[in-house]
């Protein structure tokens, strides 16, 4: 049972950052992107391409990565959330569809139609095990989520404390009214995409050695990254962190029990649950569901 | 709005002849037949999809969900082992049947969902359901787990088995049915209501849409659609399993109908056709063909939104509208458009009991009431933010109030939703005349005439004589209300592109058209120059002569001065004053209210 928890907020924790991902980017330019899971894939891949044709090691992978990700997610705001925006809501929507499909085929053009394996963080052919209470820990678990922390904490460093930060959250809140007051707002929605991609890239790097990057798996990491941003709240960062890690923990609970064909429709069931019973998710505002 | 329909009538024939030429000469090629048979089986979701996401605007990524359940379903019953005496096109028959009916029930059931959520919320709602349907036709061992079902029996018809070329016919014959059901639809009353619904929900509600009906309704039907195609899919094929009805599938669906243009038949057809066509030739392509589809979907959304039908669109008509107005005019007079006969005029139109209404700590509305006496008119004015648009939206069924009573024509209203209201003959105009922008000003007025008409979804689906009458009846009577108020030269012109005070006039005649016998008016005058506001004193002191109720909110106090019976006043969202437009100008708490106090 711990076993599984802890296997939970494992996968928990890259989930987690799809939805603050999912919820940087709504905030920012109010579009849901539901190609998040596959940047989280692409950043996977990256790190995979430099730790093995650049012969660097996973940290430099990890740096190189996120870097690269930040530069995809200026691009993806630029050339299709900024375009499909024009358009309008629909056209956003369909628009971060046809780039699943682009990202999902595309990795497989580069990178073959096979996962791929990342090295692990602590060096080695083989994740380090320690036994902790009865419970078996990969190092690479504890690295995960110890990162995660920290990426959350500087994000929030960010947002909070530096002027550029609060700028981009004043360009989100009140787009005309930061405009007003001299902030670029274009600029500022580029930068925050850029930020939740470049968040992806890096979980994608730390998941990866675990889970393995490639092939079709963004597809579930988004849906479930969606389903943890529903739950937990998508209007509330904390809610979006806490949803993808209890979806982890439920996923991994119910395919401990259940196997893992019985737990996908169940989770998929509490996107739905959630939307009718509880649509602004567990630490969201009622505000935020209707328009 | 017309302009999808046309497009529909002028590439339906050629995509027919298409087809009829397609099959005859190249009925020797089983591997082109083949291609074509499929997409024509894609081609029926795809014209639900086009008509939920271009006509009604609600995404859907379920579709694929209603196609696996109409596929499991034929591929159940006739597996099953025939009940003695049940011969197999019976059986097909059966299947057929069933399935549609039931894929249409889930869809009823996701409209009910749906009416919940707009836009990526529903996308992600959808999303849902179709994972769902997924996953129970993956973990199901009564449909055969991740292996799915097989051997399905070739599907008959009489003593005809449908393979091969038979096959491309039948699925041909299917996109024709459903591509007739769609346009009939269309044609219908409810494409007039589905446009509205497209346009704005609100002001649809305000002229009697039954929005939530139709939303249900388009679901249901895209749904059926769906399950229709599929039962037929899997009967063709022989087998049906898990991984034909993913999630995927309904991004395909999705696909074609982006790439074939939203909204209407004939663009859901060429999107199903072009996808069928390029997964043929295109599979030495391999991983490119998803990826210059994606490519694709995004370039068509943002630079062609109307898609490949988009193109053979014609640019609207700017002017030279044809209105055959004249002639509908000698029977009928302004405001009074050939309305059933009435039941005795009740003495008090509107009667509002100690209403009150918050918003989070704001007390907009705080206990008012009044009762307005049939064939008056009466105004209500109050400083900006004194609780008079609230009001308004309290009497017409948008937000609930918090305490208190509405009474239309002695009826209890308070609970109800907006287009019941507006079918007791109660119009309004919107501060901001929320007109239906991609509507002609004839369309917009036609809109509001439908509230007195009575076909069905129903009628409108099977193009029974009712929906073509109703339409027809709409039509004569908008026109009619266009030309009694002047608005003829601006007949062909799209509602969004009229000048601010064309905009108020014409949403004054969409209120008319439903032949109301109460007009709540928000701010008539505000925006207009002073020919305009003449025109528009004229036309309410004809309506009051008419013996309509009505009730102003407006700040031009010499339109209210001139043309009131009664004036209300409110203040912080209770009423200060009351009476005649005299005493209530010299009331000192009105002059209080509107120029402060010496002592505030």
């Amino acid at each position: 049972m711990l076993q599984l928890i802890v296997a939970g907020l494992t996968v928990g924790s890259g989930y987690a950052l799809v939805a603050l991902g999912i919820h940087i980017i709504l905030r920012a330019t109010r579009i849901v992107n539901f190609a998040q899971g596959e940047f989280v894939i692409a950043g996977g891949l990256l790190a995979y391409s430099i730790t093995t044709w650049l012969h660097a090691s996973i940290w430099v992978a990890l740096a190189g990565a996120t870097t690269i990700g930040f530069g995809l997610g200026l691009a993806f705001e630029r050339f299709v959330l900024r375009p499909a925006a024009r358009v309008g809501e629909t056209a956003e929507t369909i628009a971060t569809i046809g780039t699943v499909y682009v990202l999902l085929y595309g990795h497989a053009l580069i990178w073959g139609s096979l996962p791929q394996p990342l090295p692990f963080f602590s060096g080695g052919e083989r994740d380090r095990l320690f036994t902790l209470g009865g419970v078996e820990l990969g190092a690479q678990q504890l690295w995960a989520l110890a990162l995660l922390v920290v990426a959350l904490a500087v994000l929030r460093l960010f947002f909070d404390r530096t002027t550029y930060g609060k700028a981009i959250r004043a360009a989100a809140n009140n787009p005309l009214g930061a405009r007003l007051v001299g902030i670029d707002v274009d600029r500022a929605r580029a930068v925050s995409v850029g930020i939740a991609i470049a968040l992806a890239a890096f979980g994608g790097t730390l998941i990866g050695p675990i889970t393995l990057v490639g092939g079709a798996g963004g597809v579930a990491i988004s849906i479930k990254g969606f389903v943890g941003a529903i739950v937990g709240g998508l209007d509330s960062p904390l809610g979006c962190t806490l949803g993808g890690l209890f979806v982890g923990v439920l996923e991994k609970l119910l395919e401990g029990r259940y196997g893992y064909g019985i737990a996908e429709p169940i989770v998929y069931s509490l996107l739905l649950v959630t939307l009718l019973v509880r649509p602004a998710g567990f630490f969201g505002s009622r505000r935020a569901v209707r328009d | 709005m017309r302009d999808r329909l046309r497009a529909d009538a002028r590439l339906l024939p050629f995509i027919a002849a298409a087809v009829a030429v397609f099959g005859v000469l190249l009925r020797g090629d089983a591997n082109l037949m083949q291609a074509a048979t499929f997409a024509a089986i894609d081609s029926v979701p795809a014209i639900g999809l086009s008509l939920l996401l271009g006509n009604v605007a609600q995404i859907s990524l379920g579709q694929a969900g209603f196609f696996g359940i109409g596929a499991y379903t034929l591929g159940l019953l006739t597996t099953l082992g025939e009940p003695p005496g049940m011969p197999p096109w019976l059986a097909f028959a059966l299947g057929t049947g069933a399935g549609t009916l039931l894929a249409a029930a889930f869809g009823l059931l996701l409209g009910v969902i749906a009416l919940r959520f707009r836009g990526h919320y529903l996308a992600m709602a959808t999303l849902a359901f179709g994972l769902i349907a997924a996953g129970v036709f993956r973990e199901s061992p009564q449909l055969g787990g991740a292996g799915g079902i097989q051997n399905i029996p070739f599907p008959q018809l009489g003593p005809l088995t449908i393979a091969g070329g038979a096959a491309f016919w039948y699925a041909w014959a299917m996109v024709a049915l459903a591509a007739w059901l769609a346009t009939n639809l269309l044609r219908g009353q409810s494409g007039w209501a589905f446009e509205a619904i497209r346009n704005d929900e609100l002001a649809a509600e305000a002229i009697g849409v039954p929005t939530r009906r139709y939303k249900i309704a388009a679901f249901t039907f895209a749904g059926g659609l769906a399950g229709f195609a599929g039962s037929f899919y899997s009967a063709y094929l022989g087998t049906i399993d898990p991984s034909a009805v993913g999630v995927s599938l309904s991004i395909d669906f999705l696909l074609m109908v982006v790439l074939g243009g939203a909204g209407g038949v004939a663009g859901a057809i060429m999107g199903a056709t072009l996808i069928g066509v390029a997964n043929v030739y295109g599979h030495e392509l391999e991983n490119w063909r998803p990826v210059i589809y994606g490519v694709l979907v995004i370039v068509v959304v943002v630079f062609f939104p109307n898609g490949l039908a988009g193109l053979v669109r014609r640019p609207r008509r700017r002017t030279g509208a044809r209105v055959n107005g004249a002639a509908a005019l000698a029977r009928t007079q302004l405001s009074a458009p050939s309305a059933p006969a009435q039941a005795a005029e009740p003495a008090c139109w509107l009667a509002v009991e100690n209403v009150s209404k918050t918003f989070g700590g704001l007390v907009a509305v705080d206990g008012v009431s009044f009762a307005l006496r049939s064939g008056t008119l009466s105004s209500l004015i109050g400083p900006n933010g004194a609780g008079k648009t609230t009001l308004f939206n309290a009497v017409c069924g948008i937000g609930k109030v918090d305490a208190g009573r509405v009474l239309v024509a002695g009826r209890d209203v308070t609970a109800w939703r907006p287009h019941r209201i507006a079918g007791l003959r109660v119009g309004r105009s919107f501060q901001n005349a929320r007109l239906f922008g991609d509507m002609t000003v004839l369309e917009n007025v036609a809109a509001g005439a439908f509230v007195l008409e009575g076909a069905t979804i129903g009628a409108d689906l099977f193009g029974l004589p009712a929906s073509r009458r109703c339409v027809r009846a709409a039509r004569e009577r908008a026109a009619a209300v266009v030309a009694s108020l002047g608005l003829e030269p601006l007949a062909g012109i799209c509602a969004k592109d009229l000048a601010f005070g064309d905009r108020r006039r014409v949403e004054l005649a969409r209120a008319l058209a439903a032949g109301p016998r109460l007009l709540l008016l928000d701010e008539p005058a505000a925006g207009l120059n002073a020919a305009e506001r003449a025109r528009l004193r004229d036309d309410l002191l004809a309506l009051r002569a008419r013996g309509l109720t009505l009730l102003l909110i407006e700040h031009d106090m010499r339109l209210v001065m001139e043309v009131s019976d009664r004036v209300m006043v409110l203040d912080f969202g209770r009423l200060i004053a009351d009476g005649a437009p005299q005493a209530v100008r010299e009331d000192p708490r009105v002059v209080a209210a509107y120029l402060g106090t010496a002592s505030a």
